[in-house]
């Protein structure tokens, strides 16, 4: 899959650029609000990360030239840290598929490109394997082999942010904002994170041993498939 | 007690004090100049009496009786003559006197002129007696009158005394009220000068408007340096956390390294999490939000405590949800939704293990109420004095604290024109009341 970098921030630009292709994205830059109209009018891409500020203008006047183009579906994700109360009603209305505020997780930033994938081009098989364990992103269900292993909601999130970055040590404090949101001041070094994890891994530990899900010490949680 | 009330009791009071002194002196001097003009007619008559006394007329007077008495129609006046035994060194003695007299059955104050002389081998007793009454109704006339004075005169000064001074100090109140009461945001400052021809008000007023105006434009340059340096800090804190997440991915990285990188990650976080903190209050202060939204607190509070319940179970804490009523304000949600948040995130925070927090609402005269109750370790006086100053604290294990919590709380209250009362007792826990009218 193909991705835009629309960002004056060389150094971050460069930064998403390692990471995602390391995920395997293929990606483009783009510093500047011309540079970025041009490529988006030659080529399709799957993803544009949009930052708003531009030294050459607004971000938005992009999102909009985007949605007078026809036949595209490029899913555009705002990256800003412009902070400004209405950018983020104001972008997703104008037709951005997510929005993100600086500083984001690069992991983060994953999880919400998978998310799109899947609405958009609903995948034919929604199901995430495992081992013996299967994850309906759509029906945000857990199985083992034919069995429905019930999780509450927050113990589903975990787990399938777990595995959709998996391989990764993945901290407390990464975990805490993808499942309860950017709250302020929320406690990341309270132990309540582990106390969903600790279930979580009863519940999944009672079908077949889990050791490749595993805890760094003092860090967070690891899914090693 | 307000200054127009003072001034007008003090003026009051000195009057009332000038007629009770004015009242007091013209009875005092009447009763002696009324007293000495009698006493004076009295020793004329006796004069006269004395003058025209001759053997033969004392004979007469004395004829039928060993006493003469002899008085006026309306017994007035009277006059008394009696032999008494006789002393040869008498001396002609005279003497004043106030006293009760009955004459024909009727009882009456007299002052009366006593004299005892000697003529002609005997000794006599004059008495010459004149009514007091007139004095003693003068003295009530003028005692009833001064009353009636005092309460009128009291009345009228102490009505034109307030009217006079509510219209001298009317600009002075109008100065308090418009430019010290209503203002609780510099930014919002009424300029406009109070009309007034008192020199020493437009003085205040003056001063006043000067000083709103150097701590207004201290606001605003301090509210857009705010904004800024978040705005430009959150950029390359993006870089680095980036940065770092990406060297996270070489798998020969030392366990050691790892977890360096790890804690520097979470202190970006914390970096983070403080910035926006202050952006926020810095976006509220500004009125960069509306607040047109229709927010039920009914539906915040639970809404917040499904949040946080994990915080709670972690704890044991017993979450008590009493509220009864369903209130609707116009504000902004997330603002509102953020204000009780932080108040029962300090409640669990300060919590101690098994405890429990209450909330609760009530209408009471100032408005709707909401009250957040817990059982953790309160707050001293100077404690709950500070706790709405940026980066303050309580003393705590909690790592991840910063001490803003509650300066989002209170700009966000003062926005919305909420009140917010803090009651603690030091290890019995704390209640803070949220008053919306």
């Amino acid at each position: 899959m193909n991705v835009l970098i629309v960002e004056d921030e060389k150094g971050l630009a460069l930064e998403i650029d390692e990471f995602l292709s390391h995920e395997g994205f293929t990606i483009e830059h783009a510093h500047t609000k011309n540079v970025a109209s041009e490529k988006i009018f030659v080529n399709n891409y799957d993803f544009i990360l949009l930052d708003l500020t531009l030294p050459d203008g607004d971000g938005f006047d992009l999102l909009q030239m985007l949605k007078g183009l026809k036949d595209r579906d490029d899913a555009i994700i705002i990256l800003t840290a412009r902070g400004a109360v209405d950018d983020k009603v104001h972008g997703l209305e104008q037709g951005a598929d997510d929005y993100l505020a600086k500083p984001f997780s690069l992991n983060e930033l994953l999880a919400r490109m998978h998310a799109i994938t899947r609405r958009k081009h609903k995948l034919e098989s929604n199901d995430i394997t495992v081992k013996e364990f299967r994850i309906n992103i759509q029906n945000r269900t857990v199985h083992y082999n034919l069995e429905r292993i019930n999780l509450t909601k927050k113990e589903f999130e975990i787990f399938n942010y777990l595995v959709l970055n998996k391989n990764r040590v993945i901290s407390r404090t990464n975990l805490t904002e993808h499942v309860w949101g950017d709250v302020l001041e929320i406690n990341s070094d309270s132990n309540f994170v582990d106390v969903h994890v600790k279930n979580l891994r009863k519940k999944l530990s009672q079908f077949e041993p889990i050791e490749w899900f595993e805890t760094v010490r003092s860090i967070g949680y690891r899914v090693n498939i | 007690m307000k200054l127009q009330i003072k001034l007008a009791l003090y003026n009051t009071l000195t009057k009332l004090a000038i007629i009770v002194f004015t009242g007091l002196l013209i009875l005092f001097s009447l009763e002696k100049i009324t007293y000495s003009h009698i006493s004076l007619r009295l020793k004329n008559k006796k004069n006269t009496f004395i003058k025209n006394l001759s053997t033969k007329e004392i004979g007469q007077v004395l004829s039928q009786e060993q006493t003469f008495t002899n008085y006026n129609i309306l017994k007035e006046e009277y006059i008394f003559l009696k032999q008494i035994p006789y002393e040869a060194s008498l001396k002609q003695t005279e003497s004043l006197s106030t006293q009760r007299r009955t004459i024909e059955r009727t009882t009456d104050n007299y002052l009366i002129l006593t004299y005892r002389f000697n003529f002609e081998n005997h000794s006599y007793l004059l008495e010459i007696g004149d009514t007091m009454d007139a004095v003693v109704q003068l003295k009530q006339t003028i005692k009833e009158f001064t009353l009636l004075m005092l309460v009128v005169a009291l009345l009228l000064t102490l009505l034109i005394d307030l009217i006079f001074t509510k219209y001298l100090l009317a600009p002075f109140y109008k100065i308090i009220d418009r430019k010290l009461i209503k203002v609780n945001d510099p930014m919002n400052f009424d300029y406009e000068k109070v009309k007034t021809s008192t020199q020493d008000f437009e003085l205040l007023d003056d001063s006043i408007s000067t000083l709103m105006k150097k701590i207004a434009d201290l606001f605003i340059l301090e509210k857009q340096f705010i904004a800024n340096v978040s705005h430009e800090l959150l950029t390359p804190i993006s870089i680095i956390s980036s940065r770092l997440e990406n060297v996270l991915l070489n798998e020969e990285l030392k366990e050691d390294s790892e977890n360096k990188i790890f804690a520097s990650l979470k202190t970006l976080n914390r970096l983070k999490s403080i910035i926006n903190s202050l952006l926020l209050i810095s976006k509220v202060e500004n009125n960069q939000f509306n607040k047109n939204d229709e927010v039920k607190i009914a539906d915040v509070v639970t809404e917040v405590f499904s949040e946080l319940e994990d915080r709670l179970e972690d704890k044991k804490l017993v979450f008590n949800n009493n509220i009864k009523h369903s209130y609707t304000i116009l504000g902004n949600h997330s603002l509102i939704h953020t204000v009780i948040f932080n108040i029962m995130n300090n409640s669990i925070k300060y919590n101690r293990e098994e405890g429990s927090i209450t909330v609760g609402d009530y209408f009471n005269e100032e408005g709707y109420v909401l009250e957040i109750t817990d059982t953790g370790t309160g707050m001293s006086e100077q404690q709950i004095e500070k706790a709405f100053n940026r980066f303050e604290k309580l003393d705590t294990d909690e790592r991840e604290s910063y001490g803003l919590g509650l300066a989002i709380v209170k700009s966000i209250t003062a926005f919305h024109g909420i009140k917010i009362q803090i009651k603690s007792a030091s290890n019995k826990g704390t209640s803070i009341k949220l008053i919306f009218n």
